[in-house]
Order: C-alpha cells, then structure tokens, then sequence
C-alpha cells in the first residue's frame, strides 16, 4: 500500500511540477525579453503561451483522482472472486441478467438466477434489495441479486442516459474515454438481436478466470449495467469478444 | 490521465504552431499573440467534452483568468483611442 500512495503522489506531482516549472521559465522568458531583449515580441509571446500552460497543468493537477486504477482494479477483482466462489459453490450455470434501477430497488444491478431456465426471466416489478431474491412466481424462480462494477459506473455518469443509439455512445464514451480512461472509443451500431458495442483500445482486460466466464468480464458487465439503465429494462449479454484492439460486446434486451 | 495528456499536447502544440506562424508573418503586437492563446485554449476546452465535472470547473476558472486578461487589453485598446 505503500508503494501505491507514492504512485499517487508521483502522478499529481507530474503535473503540478511541469506546471510550476513552466510558470517559473515563461515569468523568466516574459521578464527577459521585456526588459533585455525589447525587440523580440514572439519571445515574450512564448512566455505568455508558457504560462498559459502553467496555469492549465495546475488547475489539472488539483484533479486527478486520489484513487490509482491499480487500487480500484485490486478491489473490483477482489470483490468479483468473492460473488465468484459464491456463484461456484452453488453451482451456478445461468448467466447475469442486467437490471435497471427501477427493477431493482433503486440502484442497478444483476440478477443470476439460481436455476438454468431455457427461457430468460421475466422481471416484471421491482425486487427487494436483498442477495437472495424470488423474481417470479414459479418454484424455481429465485436468484442472487448482486452488486457489478457497472452499478457504481452507473453512478458516476453526471449527464442523464438516453435509450437510443447516438446518446448511448455519448454516455458510454463520457464513461469509459473520460471519466474511467479505460478505451480510447466508442461506437455502438444496432444488430437483429440488439446492440453491438465496440471498444477501442480498451485498458480493462479480460482475464479469462473462472469467475469472468460466470460474471461477464468487467468490461461487458459495465457496458450492460448502463444500458439496462439507459432503457429501463432488463438486458443480457450475447456475446463478448476480441478483435485485434477492439473489444466486441453484444447486448439483448430481455423480451 | 490519458485524455489530460492528449489535451494538453494539442493546447502546447496549437500554442506553439500560432507562435511560429505569427511570428513569421511579422506580427509584433502582443494583444494579437495572447488574443489569439486565449480563443485557441477556450475553444480546445470546449472541444474536449468528456472531461470530468471537476476538471471543468478548474478550467472554467483558468478560461475566466485568461478572458480577464483579454478585457484588460481592451479596456486599454478602448482607453488609448479615447485618450
């Protein structure tokens, strides 16, 4: 741990030292072309670009996060191989089921329902916030309701979610170039069954464990949570896949 | 921090294309190098729609600075021809 709050350290003082350092070179520059050097206008000009920089490499710097990605990775793989031994011991086969908020007693999350059903489950009101839950009015019908990366993901988005194509590139790309820094883009086309994601570059990888075979990778289980937000209904995933550097995943709504 | 370091590479490097190019072309009115940093830095920012909630403000408040320095030189392009 120690050595991770020197990387955070390290990284903030990147920035606030380039900034500084360009502040005390471009008062220099301003300073020597002034008084020294009258003549050379784009000199001083350089030392006012300088400063410019100065001033927006400090105000960046004020806002890196205090939490490496290294650390959030750490708790996010932590927490994954707990559900994971869960689901494991149960024997659990069924694939999550991504539901809204409003299905899930106010904040998103994924049912995995106990039983393999050929048919996807039908959740019609609300379930209780609690692990085990009855979604239906069959015997059969109970599941774990658990708590994805996507569900906190869902909760940073500071923009509301539209259910179309366009706006949910625009949400997911705020997400996952902006806020997470985890792609470098987007892009979002409809298929037959659904939608089609694909992630450009993205920087969380898929490890091929165990428990991401059960769970969906982190990547697939975020990019669902959000749409199941986005269109209020319950979703799956298809199908998740690499292509070279683009990641593909394929999202259902449940009928 | 990736989008950070890409937006900052494009604002030094546009920065520095404009110092070049001004330079070139003779210019030797400083109101017209920071006038022309100040509306290249605004307009970048704008552009760069995906940063946080946080990293905005704190560049609304470096954009308010440099739009204040901007007033300054008017108010003295103002005061001269009055003058």
């Amino acid at each position: 741990m120690q050595e991770t709050g020197d990387r955070i350290r390290t990284d903030r003082n990147v920035y606030t030292w380039t900034g500084l350092g360009l502040l005390v070179s471009g008062v220099i520059l301003v300073l020597v072309s002034l008084l020294v050097l009258s003549s050379l206008v784009w000199l001083t000009a350089l030392g006012i670009a300088a400063l410019i920089l100065a001033f927006i490499f400090l105000a960046l710097a004020r806002t890196i996060p205090r939490v490496t990605p290294e650390v959030s990775m750490l708790l996010l793989e932590t927490g994954i191989d707990n559900i994971a031994t869960v689901v494991e011991e149960l024997g659990i086969k069924s694939k999550p089921v991504y539901l809204p908020s409003s299905l899930a007693g106010g904040k998103a999350q994924a049912l995995i329902p106990l039983h393999t059903n050929p048919s996807l489950p039908r959740i019609t009101s609300a379930l209780p916030r609690r692990f085990i839950v009855r979604y239906g009015s069959g015997p059969d019908d109970v599941g774990l309701l658990i708590t994805t990366a996507g569900t906190v993901a869902v909760s940073i988005l500071e923009s509301p979610m539209g259910p179309t194509v366009t706006q949910l590139e625009s949400t997911l790309a705020s997400l996952f170039v902006g806020k997470l820094g985890a792609a470098d883009r987007i892009g979002i086309s409809n298929i037959e069954t659904g939608i089609r994601v694909e992630v450009r570059n993205p920087r969380i990888q898929s490890t091929g464990a165990w428990s991401h075979q059960c769970l969906d990778s982190s990547l697939a289980s975020i990019i669902a949570t959000v749409v199941a937000e986005a269109w209020e209904r319950p979703v799956v995933v298809t199908k998740e896949e690499q292509y070279g550097k683009t990641y593909v995943v394929e999202i259902e709504a449940v009928a | 921090m990736k989008i950070y370091n890409s937006y900052l590479l494009f604002v030094a490097g546009l920065l520095l294309l404009t110092t070049v190019i001004l330079a070139a072309c003779n210019v030797d009115s400083l109101d017209v190098y920071y006038t022309l940093y100040v509306v290249e830095a605004l307009i970048v920012t704008e552009l760069y729609v995906y940063f946080s909630s946080r990293a905005r403000r704190s560049l609304t408040v470096v954009g308010t600075l440099l739009f204040a320095g901007f007033l300054v030189i008017v108010a003295s392009a103002v005061l001269k021809i009055v003058v």
